[in-house]
């Protein structure tokens, strides 16, 4: 193998590679602050609930509604790195 | 008893994924690609003009899901109703109390609920019907397989709302309905300017684009909120499957099976019916604010 075709192969590897980790970075990082803001809705409800449990039927509403805005943090970087991994 | 039957039905479920495991390492025909899955086939060829208003797989499914939709409401609620409700009639009591004070109560405001609760009603059936038909494995892809020389399709579990399109035209309805209501009730000039919130004069060309930009931001959030979730969690369940088929070995099935039921069950019991709600209790709240604004 000449030395220009081991760099040319090297550079397809290279953008593979760049691939997997612009994937792994938008799940990973987006989970990272998903996971932080998912703990805190749950501890708030629990707190909440532990001082006033005859609101929990209330709270329970605006805790989904709060858990699906923060779980959906993910899949925003899971998009993107989708549309990284599929377009480049 | 119970027990037994379940250990008897995993057994067997986990048996038949070894099973198509072998018969692949037999006849290899191609490489196992998770994302061929999503690729829409034109089923029944339907263009007008530029417009491909084709049958497709997701097509097939919404039909499907809004024929299921209707049945599911008129059986739960319309048919053969009494003052000494059973399970069904209690079922469909406990479905519409959800749509009227978890969804429609907590968005829309009182004036508006019996315009608005109809369609934030329906969404969130709707919804619901088409994110869970999406996890039972129906005779509807475009693979096929020989059984005693008939050629039939392979079961296969996926959901409209998996595709970009579906979930964005869901969205558009409620992102046109929010500014048509904003409009009729609070006319142009003053729907606008409540989208400008209370900030002093110079602070304007910062906050304005920010919030036109917000209003659209909506549209992607909502529709992105549905759709990469229902794509997430079918990919999760076909990576664990596709792991026995990419590494090519059966023993695999004992770990990726059970990892795959675990996703599957995470997804009926939980994700499902919270899209749902989301998407409906987003939407009343989105129509509520554009009716009602705060300032």
């Amino acid at each position: 193998m000449t030395f220009a075709a081991m760099v040319f192969a090297a550079a397809e590897d290279g953008v593979d590679a760049g691939k997997a980790v612009a994937l792994a970075l938008g799940i990973g990082l987006g989970a990272l602050g998903a996971g932080v803001g998912i703990g805190n809705i749950f501890g708030s409800m629990i707190q909440a609930v532990a001082r006033q449990p005859e609101l929990r039927g209330e709270l329970t509403g605006i805790q989904w509604l709060g858990f699906a805005l923060t779980e959906a943090v993910v899949f925003y970087g899971l998009i993107g790195g989708l549309l990284a991994f599929v377009l480049v | 008893m119970k027990r037994a039957l379940a250990a008897v039905i995993g057994l067997a479920l986990t048996l038949s994924g070894t099973a198509f495991a072998s018969t692949v390492e037999g006849g290899k025909e191609e490489d196992f690609d998770p994302s061929h899955e999503w690729l829409l086939h034109d089923w029944i060829p339907i263009h007008l003009g530029p417009i491909n208003l084709s049958i497709t797989k997701a097509v097939a499914y919404l039909i499907l899901a809004s024929l299921l939709t209707m049945l599911l409401g008129w059986f739960l609620m319309r048919w053969r109703l009494g003052t000494d409700p059973g399970n069904r009639q209690t079922a469909g009591e406990w479905i519409y109390e959800i749509a009227q004070t978890q969804v429609a109560e907590q968005g829309l405001p009182t004036k508006s609920i019996a315009r608005w609760f109809p369609y934030v009603a329906s969404l969130l059936i709707f919804v619901f019907v088409v994110n869970l038909i999406g996890f039972i494995p129906l005779p509807l892809s475009d693979e096929k397989f020989e059984l005693f020389g008939v050629e039939l399709p392979t079961l296969g579990i996926y959901a409209a709302t998996s595709t970009l399109s579906v979930t964005l035209t869901l969205a558009l309805l409620t992102f046109v309905f929010t500014h048509v209501e904003g409009i009729r009730h609070n006319g142009v000039a003053g729907y606008f300017k409540s989208w400008i919130p209370d900030v002093p004069k110079p602070m304007y060309p910062l906050i304005v684009p920010l919030e036109i930009l917000g209003q659209f931001m909506r549209l992607i959030s909502l529709s992105v909120r549905l759709y990469a979730n229902m794509l997430a969690g079918h990919m999760l369940i076909l990576t664990f499957i596709g792991l026995i088929f990419v590494l090519e070995n059966v023993f695999l099935a004992v770990v990726a099976v059970p990892f795959a039921w675990a996703f599957y069950l995470f997804e009926i019991l939980i994700v499902v019916g919270i899209q749902a709600y989301i998407f409906a209790a987003l939407t009343a709240i989105y129509i509520g604010s554009a009716i009602e604004p705060e300032h």
